[in-house]
């Protein structure tokens, strides 16, 4: 698979600029292109968002079933064709404070815009025990499709029981010899289909009420420290590796105290996704909201762009 | 059916239309022995389809033993496939590739030939250049990826704009699952993975003002 997304020259002012190319931000540009206005998507990382990671998606209507980057390349090509530009680096700062909105980028680049959607998404949350950090990169991970490679052949431990955590769990099934399934409570979060499949597979193992107390290894992950929260009963587990996927946190913090948040950091909207401040809009997972899916992102920006595209440019 | 989707390429085709100036030279060092290089042959055959959209994209292929020379000239040391982007006017700033750059990975050799094809300028802010102009003695990094990570073509980037600021600088993505051996060495389990100068410097994606300082501290300490 080759995905050839390129980059045009960037100009200094669009109509539209979209912080972040997932699937709400890709939503916003393909609705913001249609509406006849300019819009540049500004992604730090390869377009798709969380998508990327996702090696199937299966609930996303339409698709039976579809890699998630090369949906993620799909819904970008179909913005790009209604005149959408996308350009790779990260935002370091903004301003909102005038009517015409800026962006900080990380190249030096700095973009003025009418309206701002912001769909930075989320990205995993830590564990937050011994070793976790000291051992990050060395056999601890937090991204299956990106590593999981390494552990061909060998028994890693997987920490979660949400959708994010099954799917991962299936696919290091295939890649390596054991998945061993670390998980707080006695039945999985997950989708029941996610669960049935991940039951059915042999060499997923499922470790209950149990929590990662810390992380060992000297030079790379060699053993994870496990409490099981019933019986507080402690017990080491020799493994190569461990992914981790415990559930997310908004990637919003260059934009604390200049929009709303909710407790935890997502950003508040009213139901046109439009955030306190007139002219910004928040759209997909960074949301204050219940369901984070490739489904309820896409809604989220095709409404945050129209409602731009009528309210600022009618 | 070719490697590329006939969307693909007319795609790339106004993309390099509209972007792409002058020539670009693609040379790609590969070897006939598929014990010694599975990807060599679908590495070819993609930049050979790439090359095919724009007339100014010039590809040169060379065999990694009966054309040792060049292979030397260019620091290839046997590591195949291995691909290099020139100037129209040949001017090497070394920038490399080691593996096929498939995945992910792709979009930065179209962004590379959109660069050379511009003059190989660095992409960086005038901050990141006055760092980088800093480093006096000859450095090479490698970013180790897979083609499945969406982190670590913009590491890939970095790297190659940073070689592109300063001629003492070298820059190649490797990727990982292509050269276990070469991955091992550094304790490669997690990408992207960047190593400088023969020596871990960080794992993982940084923004430029980071990834800058971590090399320039790596380098000059």
């Amino acid at each position: 698979m080759f995905f050839v997304g390129g980059e045009s020259n960037v100009k200094d002012y669009y109509d539209v600029v979209v912080i972040g190319g997932g699937p709400g931000g890709m939503s916003a540009a393909l609705y913001a292109g249609r509406a006849g206005l300019s819009c540049l998507v500004i992604e730090g990382n390869s377009t798709g968002g969380q998508m990327n990671e996702t090696d199937i998606i299966e609930n996303y209507p339409g698709f039976e079933e579809i890699k998630g980057p090369v949906l993620g390349e799909k819904m970008r090509r179909h913005a790009e064709k209604f005149g959408a530009q996308f350009h790779t680096a990260t935002v370091i700062d903004a301003d909102f404070s005038g009517q015409v909105k800026r962006v900080f980028l990380d190249d030096g680049k700095v973009i003025s815009s009418e309206v701002v959607i912001i769909s930075t998404g989320a990205s995993h949350r830590k564990l937050n025990v011994p070793g976790e950090k000291e051992l990050s990169g060395k056999g601890v991970s937090y991204c299956a499709t990106c590593d999981g490679h390494f552990f061909k052949g060998k028994k890693v431990a997987l920490v979660g029981g949400g959708d994010t955590a099954m799917t991962e769990a299936l696919y290091l099934a295939n890649l390596v010899d054991e998945v061993l399934v670390i998980h707080r409570r006695d039945k999985l979060r997950a989708t029941k289909v996610l669960q049935d499949r991940a039951f059915e597979k042999p060499n997923i193992k499922f470790i209950w009420n149990s929590i990662v107390k810390e992380i060992k290894g000297s030079d790379k992950v060699e053993k994870v420290v496990v409490e099981n929260k019933k019986t507080g009963e402690i017990t080491e587990l020799e493994v190569d590796g461990i992914f981790i996927a415990i559930g997310v946190v908004p990637n919003s913090g260059i934009f604390k105290g200049k929009v709303h948040m909710d407790s935890q950091g997502y950003i508040v909207t009213d139901e046109n996704m439009e955030t306190n401040v007139k002219g910004v809009y928040a759209a997909g997972d960074v949301r204050s909201k219940k369901l984070r899916q490739v489904v309820t992102a896409v809604a989220e920006g095709a409404i945050a762009a129209s409602h731009a595209a009528e309210t600022y440019f009618g | 059916m070719g490697l590329l989707s006939e969307q693909d390429v007319q795609y790339l085709k106004d993309l390099f239309g509209k972007e792409m100036k002058d020539d670009v030279k693609i040379l790609i060092f590969k070897s006939d022995d598929k014990s010694r290089c599975e990807y060599c042959d679908i590495t070819v055959s993609v930049f050979s389809e790439v090359a095919e959209i724009d007339d100014r994209i010039k590809l040169e292929v060379y065999d990694i033993d009966d054309d040792e020379a060049i292979a030397n000239k260019y620091d290839i040391k046997g590591r195949v496939p291995a691909i290099v982007f020139l100037t129209a006017d040949g001017t090497d700033k070394g920038v490399r590739y080691f593996g096929i750059p498939s995945g992910h990975e792709f979009s930065t050799v179209i962004q590379n030939i959109i660069s050379f094809s511009n003059g190989a300028k660095p992409d960086l802010s005038q901050n990141s250049i006055n760092k980088i102009s800093q480093i006096d003695v000859p450095t090479e990094i490698l970013v180790f990826v897979t083609p499945t990570c969406p982190y670590c073509p913009r590491a890939v980037l970095l790297a190659h704009e940073i070689a592109k600021a300063n001629d003492n600088i070298k820059a190649a993505m490797v990727e990982a699952n292509e050269f276990p051996e070469w991955s091992m060495e550094h304790g490669v389990s997690a990408v992207p993975h960047i190593v400088v100068n023969d020596e871990t410097a960080f794992i993982g994606a940084y923004p430029e003002d980071m990834f800058v300082d971590h090399v320039v501290q790596h380098v000059l300490g």
